[in-house]
């Protein structure tokens, strides 16, 4: 029997995410209308346009750029995500194993001067340990990894924001700048700046998320560690039964999850892009949007670059929208529509595969009487 | 001392609301993990109604109405988890997770559209409620009562009954242990659940202005409610779902949440010269202790978390 | 004028997706009998139940109850119409107590507060005039089985049912539990209830039932008087042909110990005492051990303890004269030892694995299936998956990609067990390896289990179904609240021996 190529899992994702996001926008739109009608349709075509709203050339790649460098830690933490949901796990605490990774590398560079490789080392340890402890409490003390997360994300919280006061400006809450006071850790461009108009920004960091996504990709679909991962994801009791190690599993699918984000923030502060504020009254809303960025993938690491990318965008383009009749919140508003949307998604393939059947049964029923017609 | 048991009760209160939500929730069988969301929204509905209700209303009208706003809220917003987790069958996780990002999002976007509206050059999420605040608020000598502690205590004794003494309560229990039981013997589970879980918007609502009239009298919209919703389902597990432990728990964490408002008033605490993160920090690391030393024991209604489908029995 | 029925169903004719689950049924009962309905698992007796329970709607047909036609769309019609049914997994709520799970759904209330005692009082008449004895407040997780099953029987009394319906109800029991369980069912008719029994155990139906409807394949084959009837007519009106119940095998020529357990004792997750209790026992090569027993009686602590699973509390395990108490599971499958689980969707298969992903879960790890990098070698695991699907006939739509959610029961069984035979065990441990299977597939198990022993493996088999336990194996352990009460030779026993050690009735010294 021949495959309908509607019927596969993949396009079915795609339309599925695509449904999503045109839904999200609607809804934003409405909110939008509600709010103040008149600027409402510029409003989301400026989150559409984002960089594209600059008149030059030069200037529209230049913060192109600046949005491909968003996005790095924005797919990390999406795959960071991916990564322990595959194995059933929910990691929410992505934003905390981020904000450790963050405060590790600009400690370790702005206090020790380290260099970037170690600097990043550094953080996707400090990534993993945040993680680890997610883990032992899940599999040795049965806590729900959702409600540790989020108690972790705060404690991280409040512990960088004190480990970090050691290198920040007197005068400001902001750490000091790394092109000032930690060269060393700022990561090659390998000569990417020179294609984005001299964004000094853009490094190699883009390169090597897109590198980790297709790394993880290959480990969940190849490999030995991938099939006892996904095993004990859909079902631990038979991953148990069958000798696989459930609580080392576990563990070490949060450490990885946990480093990952750790690379994230690593990957984003060393840029020099940003300074971490040492008065952040909330956890970084990096880790939640990647929620968004997982699910609107499709669960599939290329899926999740895109969505990625798709999500920073509009973040980003948030931000020039008319201050004076709206905020840049709407941005996080259609995110947050988006992932509640993307709980339909089970649904909306299900509704998918019934109408697939009904055009395929139809299509048969007109093949029968065609024949009987031609037989006669 | 009288403001650490000041704060340590109203605290409590909040934790003992949101946590009872919770708790109606997954006794239907659906994990609410959007508390956070609905606490904002609540919050929002009332301070909404501070701002907008005429301050000449008599103090007990006025409190009912500003609580009746919480209550509404919580419970519109607490029904888009309910439409898609239980209707569409929706991973109870992420929506919950949507609902907590959207609450504060919408909330933000909304009182900056407000506060734009009214003057072109205030682009800041604050209401201010100086005034009506007072409407809450008694003074017994030293010790700030404030009214949330008795209506605290009348939704506990609510709870307690209706979950333990009403036929309601026992069917909504039914759901959330063995669906097929009660589908069985004629209940509609969907009903039940949608029950559960919008009660839990009407806790999580209260508990949300609550929250917002504890301490300050100007709210910033943007910060959401700081994990409070997460420490109220810490609260509702290591009250093993039972609205009177849950009380009891409550009071332990919200100890622990106080004394990052009061210690500077204990002199050997401020001896110690701890970092204030520290006491800030500890009623997180107080609920991970106590999840990891309780969650192994507890008793989580057994059909929670899964989607009933009636097609399936 | 037409013969009075309790209630009619006529030309039943029930669709799913691809199958015809009942085709233009036919069954009525008269008021005051019982009347049983016979049929493999698959015949179609639980859909037909469902329709009359209101779970499903009928394509085709008509329901009348005392000659009226009826419309049941829930379970609340048929509660009105007076139709009870006491399910084959009781739907009861654990933590409940016995008189919340009674009353739930028809609560006796003033303004929405129940009031127990007067639910209390008429529980009590009611368990009092039928002999069903229970404790109103008992919860029903701290009671035995038998009286989780009266309460079921109590719910359907409380609401004055007039029609009963039993599912499979003594799949659970001990043969003098049975025995309890059909003069509770004569005094009920004799009440004027009338009662569908649902069965497939052919002797059941010949000692209480007055009719007898047989189900085949989703169709209707005939009512008969049981009274008029044998079992060997029945039996062959069931399948379709004449079935040897009997499993022809050689007789047994026992080797060396395999297994040898040594007072082995195990938690019970449910309770504070201990599941398993000093069991010691040995298997040869070349035998079948059967652990008979009620069900709860130990057996899958007792399987997850030796497997590994579960941890022990005391007690040492020997798999070839090697000490593995303390193995893990994966050593002790290196090892030699194989388990076709109890509960193939919980344990055996991983849902939403392709079939040759489920096939190898066992060996993904050795060198035939993983490189040296960490690889999973995709064109070995394809042969070998080819392999097992051919010889032990798996059949699904797409072969080795299937995913194996989408196939039949009988056919995720044999993958299973082809899996676990394949790897060439020492010793193999079979958990209720035919529940719920067709008698086809009940067979064919059976064959593959005498073969393994006669390629002088050792087999365990645990079983609650006395038929297997006497025909498949060469010795028999009684199990019961965890301890080992009883040997016997199946050639030398009875069926009502068995059951008074399984209910504790009695008890002899086992020595391993």
């Amino acid at each position: 029997m021949r495959k309908n190529i509607w019927k596969t899992n993949g396009m079915q994702s795609l339309i599925a995410s695509l449904i999503c996001i045109i839904l999200g926008l609607l809804i934003g739109l409405v909110v939008l209308l509600f709010i103040n009608p008149k600027g409402a349709f510029g409003a989301i075509g400026t989150l559409l346009k984002n960089f594209m709203i600059y008149g030059k050339a030069s200037l529209r790649l230049k913060y192109f750029g600046t949005t491909l460098v968003k996005t790095v830690p924005l797919l990390l933490c999406a795959l960071s995500i991916l990564f322990s949901y595959k194995v059933g796990l929910f990691n929410i605490g992505c934003s905390g194993q981020y904000t450790a990774g963050c405060c590790a590398a600009l400690y370790a560079a702005l206090k020790w001067g380290w260099g970037w490789f170690p600097c990043i080392l550094f953080a996707i340890m400090a990534g993993a340990v945040a993680g680890a402890i997610v883990g032992v409490l899940k599999s040795y003390c049965n806590v729900n990894e959702v409600i540790s997360g989020i108690m972790l994300n705060w404690i991280i919280l409040y512990l960088t924001n004190t480990i970090l006061s050691n290198v920040k400006e007197p005068t400001s809450p902001y750490t000091y700048q790394l092109s000032q006071y930690g060269k060393n850790a700022l990561l090659p461009t390998l000569g990417l700046d020179k294609l984005f108009n001299n964004n000094a920004n853009v490094t190699m960091a883009v390169p090597i998320s897109i590198l980790i996504a297709i790394v993880i990709m290959v480990v969940l679909n190849k490999t030995k560690f991938g099939y006892e991962l996904k095993a004990t994801g859909y079902n631990k009791n038979a991953a148990k039964y069958c000798g696989m190690k459930e609580n080392r599993n576990i563990i070490l699918s949060l450490v990885i999850s946990g480093a990952i984000a750790g690379l994230g923030a690593a990957l984003y502060y060393q840029t020099g892009i940003q300074q971490w504020e040492c008065t952040t009254a909330s956890v970084p809303g990096m880790g939640f949007n990647g929620i968004a960025a997982t699910f609107l993938g499709g669960l599939n690491p290329i899926g999740t670059i895109l969505a990625s990318y798709f999500i920073q965008h509009i973040t980003l383009g948030g931000a020039y929208v008319d201050k004076t009749m709206y905020c840049s919140q709407i941005s996080d508003l259609i995110s947050a529509i988006i992932i509640y949307l993307c709980g339909f998604v089970l649904f909306l393939k299900i509704m998918m595969n019934k109408a697939i059947d009904r055009i395929e049964e139809k299509k048969a029923l007109k093949n029968e009487v065609s024949k009987e017609g031609s037989a006669k | 001392m009288i403001l650490l048991i000041q704060y340590t009760l109203i605290f409590s209160s909040v934790l003992i609301l949101v946590a009872l939500g919770g708790c109606f929730s997954e006794h239907s069988g659906v994990i609410n993990l959007g508390l956070e969301g609905i606490m904002v929204m609540g919050a929002l509905g009332g301070a909404l109604a501070m701002k907008y209700l005429p301050i000449a209303i008599p103090g007990f009208f006025y409190v009912l109405l500003v609580l009746l706003a919480a209550i509404l809220f919580g419970v519109v917003y607490s029904s888009l988890l309910a439409v898609a987790c239980i209707n569409y069958k929706a991973d109870q996780t992420i929506v919950g997770t949507a609902l907590n990002m959207l609450g504060t999002a919408a909330a933000t976007v909304l009182v900056k559209a407000i506060n734009t509206a009214e003057n072109v050059n205030n682009v800041s999420s604050e209401i201010s409620y100086i005034e009506p605040k007072k409407k809450f608020i008694a003074y017994l000598g030293e010790f700030e009562f404030n009214w949330f502690m008795v209506i605290t205590i009348i939704a506990l004794v609510v709870a307690y009954v209706v979950l333990y003494k009403t036929r309601f309560g026992l069917r909504l229990m039914a759901c959330g242990e063995h669906p097929q039981a009660a589908d069985s013997v004629g209940i509609n589970v969907y009903k039940m659940r949608w029950a559960g879980v919008l009660i839990s918007g009407a806790y999580g609502g209260l508990g949300g202005i609550c929250y917002i009239l504890a301490g300050v009298s100007i709210w910033k919209f943007e910060y959401g409610v700081a994990g409070f919703g997460f420490l109220a389902l810490a609260v509702m597990i290591f009250g093993q779902w039972k609205p009177h432990r849950i009380a009891l728990s409550a009071l332990l964490f919200g100890f622990f949440r106080a004394l990052g408002n009061t210690y500077t008033v204990f002199e050997f605490l401020v001896n110690m010269k701890l970092p204030s993160t520290v006491y800030n920090m500890m009623p997180y690391i107080i609920s991970l202790i106590v999840l990891a030393l309780t969650s192994s024991h507890s008793r989580a209604p057994k059909a929670e978390g899964i989607p009933y489908d009636k097609s399936q029995r | 004028m037409a013969e009075q029925y309790a209630i009619e169903m006529l030309n039943i004719t029930k669709r799913f997706p691809g199958i015809v689950a009942n085709d233009n049924i036919t069954l009525q009962l008269r008021k005051g009998e019982i009347h049983a309905l016979l049929g493999e698992n698959g015949a179609g007796k639980s859909t037909l139940m469902s329709v009359l329970f209101g779970l499903y709607q009928p394509e085709e047909g008509v329901i009348k109850k005392d000659g009226v036609e009826v419309q049941i769309k829930d379970p609340n019609d048929a509660n009105a119409l007076g139709i009870g049914m006491v399910h084959q997994h009781f739907k009861l709520v654990e933590c409940f107590s016995v008189l919340d799970n009674i009353i739930l759904g028809v609560e006796p209330t003033n303004h929405g507060f129940l009031q127990k005692d007067i639910a209390r009082k008429k529980v009590l008449a009611l368990s009092e005039k039928y002999g069903l004895k229970v404790e109103p407040d008992a919860k029903i997780e701290d009671i035995t089985v038998g009286m989780q099953q009266r309460t079921e029987i109590l719910k359907m009394l409380y609401r004055d049912n007039e029609i009963l319906i039993f599912d499979e109800p003594t799949a659970v029991l001990t043969p003098q539990e049975i025995t309890e369980l059909m003069q509770i069912m004569k005094n009920l008719a004799a009440e004027g209830k009338s009662i569908l029994f649902i069965s497939h155990k052919l002797a059941e139906i010949m000692a209480v039932s007055d009719r007898c409807t047989v189900l085949r394949k989703g169709k209707c084959i005939g009512t008969v008087e049981t009274a008029k009837t044998n079992i060997e007519e029945l039996s062959a009106m069931m399948v379709g042909r004449n079935v040897n119940f009997h499993v022809e095998k050689k007789p047994m020529t026992p080797g060396n110990v395999v297994l040898e357990i040594d007072n082995m004792t195990v938690a019970s997750k449910i309770h504070k005492n201990n599941a398993v209790k000093n069991v010691s026992l040995k298997v040869r090569q070349g035998e079948i051990v059967c652990i008979a027993g009620i069900d709860g009686n130990g057996q899958t602590e007792f399987v997850h303890g030796l497997a590994g699973l579960d941890p022990l509390v005391s007690g040492k395990i020997f798999l070839e004269g090697k000490d593995v108490s303390k193995a893990s599971i994966r050593q002790k499958s290196i090892l030699g030892m194989s388990h076709i689980p109890e509960d193939r969707h919980k344990h055996g298969l991983v849902l939403d694995y392709t079939l040759e992903d489920n096939l190898v879960l066992q060996t993904y790890f050795t060198d035939e299936f993983t490189d040296k990098l960490g690889f999973l070698k995709r064109d070995a695991i394809r042969n070998y998956a080819e392999k097992i699907i051919e010889e032990y006939d798996v059949r699904s739509g797409q072969g080795p990609i299937t995913i194996a959610r989408s196939m039949s029961g009988g056919n995720q069984q044999k993958a299973i067990v082809g899996r676990e035979i394949e790897k060439a065990p020492e010793l193999l441990i079979a958990v209720q390896p035919t529940r719920g299977l067709d008698v086809g597939a009940i067979e064919y198990i059976h064959k593959q289990l005498v073969a393994q022993r006669d390629a002088g493996k050792a087999v365990l088999l645990v079983s609650l179904e006395l038929d297997e336990v006497l025909d498949v194996s060469d010795r028999i352990l009684v199990m019961y609240e965890g301890e080992i009460v009883g040997e016997f030779d199946p050639k030398k026993t009875t069926q009502e021996e068995l059951g008074l050690y399984m209910a504790g009735a009695k008890r002899m010294e086992v020595k391993a």
